[in-house]
């Protein structure tokens, strides 16, 4: 009898070591993939606070740090505040917009029973399989030669006001909002405007906090458009101004990572707060519904 | 006699000449009440259909009438071209210039390095990710974080990385006794070590898709295999793998899609053609002939080219995605 218990309590407290030594196993692996994944965004912080080294080490010497980096980058590149003001002008005022064009079509499209919606419905879906760069020729002429809009906001902002992932998303969340609470509304003297604004747009706060959140990233993220339609420095966007900033500052490695960590912040600062919609976002193509 | 008083009742007349006429004005009711709602509905995608009309259907057809034109300095036609431009694109001419096929060629290798590799990497990661261990949500925040950082940023600090006064990768290039001074200025190395880096800014992204991808296998299927004495690597073999494949394959097809646009990295760590046009992708010879040369007629037809390659992809997809929905 006794024999059995000892040998019962050796089992589980070998299972429990065995358990133990699984874990750990399973921190070490995941601290290692973080630390491989990090990897670019912890060398530059290494070589951002190194001071103004041409043969700065992977690992910086953690007894002088040098943090005024950050703010040399402001004074080294004036523009660096004018830039980030610029990306986030236009990628609110795209998000905006993308809310509002993408929600308004949405509306028809999930809502309203209308003669040639299907015909409609193909023309948006259409807007998924052209490629950005299959346009891009047409549209820089209309927007540089034509409107001369180089070097303006509505050069940046007003192509990318529409989105056919917008629509879609909405469209799929506003569908499933009951069509009963639509006709109720109607008879109660809801007009169609009204009912869009008032019921439909506050119960689909998590779709569209989606759509504002992929859009924002997205439109901040830019490089070609921007690259393009901008000559002047103060006009940049912090992407293109990062890359010409890699250029004029090629030897000084320092403020080169600094700028491009205060740049890479708005974005960081989104995914820690918004990862719940962006996943939704990002997801919502690969799972459809 | 049941069969009578049937008649009897089918035959009162009142009903059968009521009821077509009711029929007919509801339905122009309803005619009446669609076209009312088409002219909401138009007025409602209006704003959409402006800004599409204007940025992606008018331009994308004056695309294809550029590419049979040669164009002037402006961008204005000049003359006729008909199909050369293709011809010249694919060798078909004669001229001998082959860099135009070779680089359709650099896209797919391209492709080939970053795309198996990067869903490897992604389901490896988010196998790990459903460890469960406490704190997994950060891990699983830094497995995601690539996807916050633009490429443009990944750009200058891989540009960094690849250095040679930097000293980082100094040890690879000893490896293979190269004789370029760094990574991205041999032939040999210059594409994959773009593709790596890519790898590295569409991790996030992979990893999201896979991650949710096994979330979504009913987790009763572990636990009966468990029970049945699978061991790890059998439940990812026999359940996870299989019933990934559709999520794998909508990857594959995305991520090969966004390897054939890509552009940003190569004009960043690379900002030409690359040693001997090794990095010449189809989208930097775009730009190339579109924003260096101003060959607007040309570039139009690179475009073209590129397009149709994008859209027999998202064709591919959309049937994926359709059989995965019947699977479903």
């Amino acid at each position: 009898m006794s024999a059995g218990i000892t040998s019962n309590e050796a089992h589980s407290s070998t299972y429990r070591a065995a358990e133990m030594a699984r874990t750990i196993g399973l921190y070490i692996l995941l601290i290692v993939a973080s630390l491989v994944v990090l990897f670019p965004i912890l060398f530059s912080l290494s070589l951002a606070v190194q001071g103004d080294t041409l043969a700065p080490q992977l690992v910086p010497d953690f007894s002088k740090l040098d943090w005024s980096v950050f703010s040399q980058a402001f004074n080294q590149e004036p523009n660096l505040g004018r830039w980030i003001i610029n990306s986030f002008v236009v990628s609110l005022a795209v998000t905006l917009g993308q809310l509002i064009t993408s929600s308004l079509a949405a509306y028809a499209l999930a809502t309203l029973d209308f003669p040639g919606k299907s015909i409609f419905f193909v023309i948006f879906l259409a807007t998924l399989m052209i490629p950005w760069e299959a346009t891009v020729i047409p549209n820089y002429l209309t927007i540089a030669r034509d409107l001369h809009w180089k070097d303006s906001y509505q050069g940046l902002i007003v192509p990318f006001l529409g989105s056919g992932f917008g629509i879609f998303l909405l469209r799929q969340y506003f569908m499933t909002i009951p069509k009963d609470l639509y006709e109720a509304a109607v008879i109660d003297g809801c007009g169609r405007t009204r009912y869009l604004w008032s019921i439909l747009i506050p119960l689909s706060r998590p779709a569209l906090g989606t759509l504002a959140v992929y859009a924002f990233l997205n439109t901040y993220n830019q490089y070609y458009w921007p690259l393009l339609i901008t000559d002047s420095p103060e006009w940049r966007t912090t992407q293109v101004g990062i890359t010409a900033f890699r250029q004029t500052e090629s030897a000084v490695f320092n403020l080169q990572m600094a700028g491009t960590l205060i740049v890479m912040v708005p974005t960081l600062l989104l995914l820690i707060i918004g990862q719940r919609q962006l996943v939704r976002g990002l997801t919502s193509g690969a799972l459809k519904g | 006699m049941s069969t009578q008083t049937d008649e009897v009742v089918t035959i009162t007349p009142s009903s059968q000449t009521t009821s077509p006429d009711e029929t007919f004005s509801n339905s122009t009711y309803i005619r009446r009440r669609r076209w009312q709602n088409f002219g909401w509905a138009l007025l409602y995608m209006a704003p959409a259909l402006i800004i599409f009309a204007a940025f992606t259907f008018w331009p994308f057809f004056q695309s294809i009438y550029l590419s049979f034109f040669v164009t002037d300095q402006a961008g204005q036609t000049v003359r006729f071209n008909d199909v050369q431009y293709y011809s010249r694109i694919l060798n078909l001419d004669g001229s001998g210039r082959t860099e135009y096929l070779q680089s359709i060629w650099v896209t797919i290798e391209f492709s080939l390095m970053v795309v198996p590799l990067g869903i490897v990497v992604s389901v490896a990661l988010a196998v790990l990710a459903t460890a469960k261990v406490k704190i997994i949500g950060v891990f699983r925040t830094i497995f995601t974080s690539s996807v916050a950082i633009s490429v443009a940023s990944a750009s200058v600090i891989w540009a960094l990385i690849y250095n040679p006064s930097v000293k980082a990768t100094q040890w690879l290039v000893d490896a293979l006794h190269l004789k370029s001074q760094g990574l991205l200025l041999d032939a040999s190395t210059a594409l994959p070590s773009v593709a790596f880096m890519t790898i590295w800014t569409s991790l996030g992204f992979n990893f999201i898709i896979t991650l949710s991808g096994i979330q979504a296998i009913p987790q009763d299927l572990y636990e009966s295999s468990k029970i049945d004495g699978a061991n790890g690597w059998n439940s990812f073999r026999f359940i996870t793998l299989p019933l990934l494949t559709p999520t794998l394959l909508f990857l594959f097809i995305i991520s090969t899609i966004s390897c054939f646009q890509a552009f940003t990295q190569f004009n960043v760590l690379i900002a030409n053609e690359g040693p001997d046009g090794s990095t010449n992708v189809m989208v930097y010879q775009l730009f190339t002939a579109f924003f260096k040369d101003t060959r607007y007629g040309f570039a139009s037809a690179i475009a073209v080219v590129l397009f149709l390659v994008v859209l027999v992809l998202t064709l591919i997809q959309y049937r994926l995605l359709d059989r995965k929905v019947h699977y479903q």
